[in-house]
């Protein structure tokens, strides 16, 4: 029984490390918290879900509405809320509180357009294998899969190419490495877009998970990406992978052997548990 | 008595309520630290003082004293363990705080769940009751019982409001102001001058909290119904936009902008269905434009120095002395 559960923990865990990564890589580069975040990839996700269920689609084609509609809107969140802060003499919460009000508008344009009630996503790979004592789906595989590959090849992109490199540099030192030549706009733009697209990503694999998108999921997963990134170590990449595992097995838990109705209420108490023992995070370096 | 309606009495009454919202949120913001937990700190001051006085029978003004505090012990907790580190901890574990806070009173039966506690005792009517007791009867001020209720409320916030507005104005003047704009404006060079931070940085953060659990007491008893819903995320992005719009530098800014933006929706019924579209694009702009707010202390500056030249006594330093 605790195996299962410890298993269903590591597919959405899996998901929760994919926001969180979405996070960490923009905060690495800007250090900004984009709190719209949550709103921008649940959007995408629902109008994703919204085209194959009225067009009849292959579900891999919501993926791909899901992760162009996030990528955009990451995008437009740079100009709108990000680039114009980025001068001189702007407090340092100016752009916490400028992501808040375009997360704010993105949310009310969801309410727009999807109302409040939950949309059901169509089962895919409903067949199920028996391995010892753990029942595993189908779609909790390809979640799992899904979200380690793509971890493995943002590892590789980020430490590994020319790409990866100049990113690396921007978020080192923005301006030695607009001095060497690096252009860093084009850096943060791709950054932020590709932070979208895992949330993207991350947004229809829930969706999946649960065979349920809610449209005010929004915040409730920002929140638990943001958990996570201060669980890791804010700025950590290993640490959001791992500690978005530790989140998914640690609310199972707390649904399986506890009172369902706090599931939600688990991020914030292992927020507080480890600033008290450890404030830089599990993987987080010592200021 | 036409412009004294009990429709525009509500309005203002929570206009009022509101600057004592903003002036919660610009003592916190006045160290440089962001809350997003109002909206918990709102609900645990309301709950609580709904269920003193609900169930315990406890006098309004007592449970909203005990409530309030209350919520500032709560957020010392919280505050404990985030306020050391950099801001963002602060508005992270603020913003999970604001929703645990939602989801314990949306499952906890003394709360009752969703649905909240209603038929609370109005502070129109306790105030209508004591007037009463003393011979005054609506008829007497030549008003119907909605209105006198109504105009009651407003004047017992615009006391407190006044009240609240003196110790902050005060409180500016004080050390303990001088030591919060030095931490805003650089928290190295602060704790080089020998300032503890933390310490400050905790006491701007549970005054915001004690005074926000009392606007939450203060909320239940004007509308007399509370839901866990009432004090969600958007109730948190409201606080903030009034500090944030009007400008959160001097204390005019945030009054500033919890007036026009209550005033706004009223005015305009177009904006009011649209309300949290117009605040978050609003947030946006002037972001983008103005991060200092609208009303900046730079506003002032200019003001006083354009004075000064048209009466012909331009003295630089006088000037930016006044200031």
């Amino acid at each position: 029984m605790i195996w299962q559960q410890l298993f269903n923990g590591l597919t959405v865990g899996s998901t929760y490390s994919l926001i969180a990564i979405g996070y960490t890589l923009i905060f690495g580069v800007l250090r900004i918290i984009n709190m719209a975040h949550g709103q921008i990839f649940i959007f995408g996700s629902l109008v994703g879900l919204a085209v194959t269920v009225n067009s009849g689609l292959p579900i891999l084609v919501a993926f791909a509405v899901s992760i162009l509609i996030s990528g955009v809107l990451g995008v437009a969140l740079e100009f709108s809320a990000m680039r114009p802060l980025r001068k001189k003499n702007v407090p340092h919460l100016a752009s916490l509180i400028s992501t808040i009000g375009f997360a704010i508008l993105v949310e009310q344009l969801t309410h727009l357009l999807f109302g409040a009630d939950s949309r059901a996503v169509p089962a895919v790979a409903t067949g199920s294998y028996e391995v010892g004592p753990l029942m595993v789906r189908q779609v909790d595989l390809i979640i799992i899969v899904v979200s380690v590959v793509l971890m493995i090849v943002l590892n590789y992109w980020i430490n590994r190419t020319k790409m990866g490199k100049a990113l690396r540099a921007t978020a080192e030192n923005g301006d030695t490495a607009g001095l060497l030549g690096i252009n860093t706009n084009a850096i943060i733009i791709l950054t932020v877009c590709i932070a979208s697209a895992l949330g993207g990503v991350a947004g229809m694999l829930i969706g999946l998970t649960y065979s349920a998108l809610i449209p005010t999921m929004g915040l409730t997963l920002g929140f638990k990406g943001l958990a996570v990134l201060i669980l890791g170590g804010v700025g950590s990449i290993p640490g959001a992978m791992v500690c978005g595992l530790i989140l998914g097995m640690a609310e199972v838990l707390t649904v399986a052997y506890g009172d369902s109705s706090y599931r939600d209420a688990v991020a914030f108490g292992l927020i507080i548990l480890i600033l008290l023992l450890r404030p830089q995070g599990l993987f987080g370096k010592k200021a | 008595m036409d412009l004294l309606n009990s429709y525009n009495l509500q309005v203002l009454t929570f206009i009022v309520l509101n600057l004592i919202l903003a002036i919660s949120i610009y003592v916190t913001l006045s160290t440089g630290q962001l809350s997003l937990g109002h909206a918990g700190f709102m609900a645990m001051g309301a709950y609580g003082t709904a269920i003193l006085t609900e169930q315990a029978g406890l006098p309004l003004f007592l449970a909203v004293i005990i409530a309030a505090l209350g919520t500032g012990a709560i957020s010392l907790l919280i505050g404990l363990p985030t306020l050391r580190l950099n801001g963002l901890y602060l508005a992270i574990a603020t913003l999970g705080f604001g929703e645990v806070v939602r989801v314990i009173f949306l499952n906890l039966e003394i709360t009752n769940g969703a649905l909240g506690i209603t038929g609370l005792h109005s502070i129109g009517s306790r105030v209508y009751d004591i007037l009463k007791g003393f011979g005054i009867k609506s008829s007497t001020l030549g008003m119907n019982v909605l209105e006198v209720k109504a105009l009651a409320t407003l004047v017992v916030l615009l006391l407190l409001f006044l009240a609240v507005l003196f110790f902050i104005l005060r409180l500016n003047r004080s050390r303990v102001g001088r030591a919060f704009s030095a931490i805003k404006a650089d928290e190295t060079a602060a704790m080089a001058m020998g300032i503890n931070i933390t310490y400050y940085k905790m006491l701007a953060f549970v005054i915001g909290s004690v005074l926000a659990g009392m606007c939450g007491g203060l909320f239940a008893h004007i509308t007399t119904a509370i839901t866990p819903d009432d004090f969600n995320y958007h109730r948190v992005v409201e606080i903030l936009s009034f500090a944030v719009i009007g400008g959160s530098e001097v204390v005019i800014g945030p009054l500033f902008g919890a007036t026009l933006l209550t005033a706004l929706p009223e005015v305009l019924r177009v904006l009011s269905e649209y309300k949290m579209m117009f605040y978050g694009g609003l947030m946006v702009l002037v972001m983008a434009f103005r991060p200092h707010g609208l009303i900046t202390a730079e506003t002032f500056a200019r003001f006083k120095r354009k004075k000064k030249q048209a009466t012909g006594t331009l003295d630089d330093t006088n000037a930016r002395e006044g200031m």
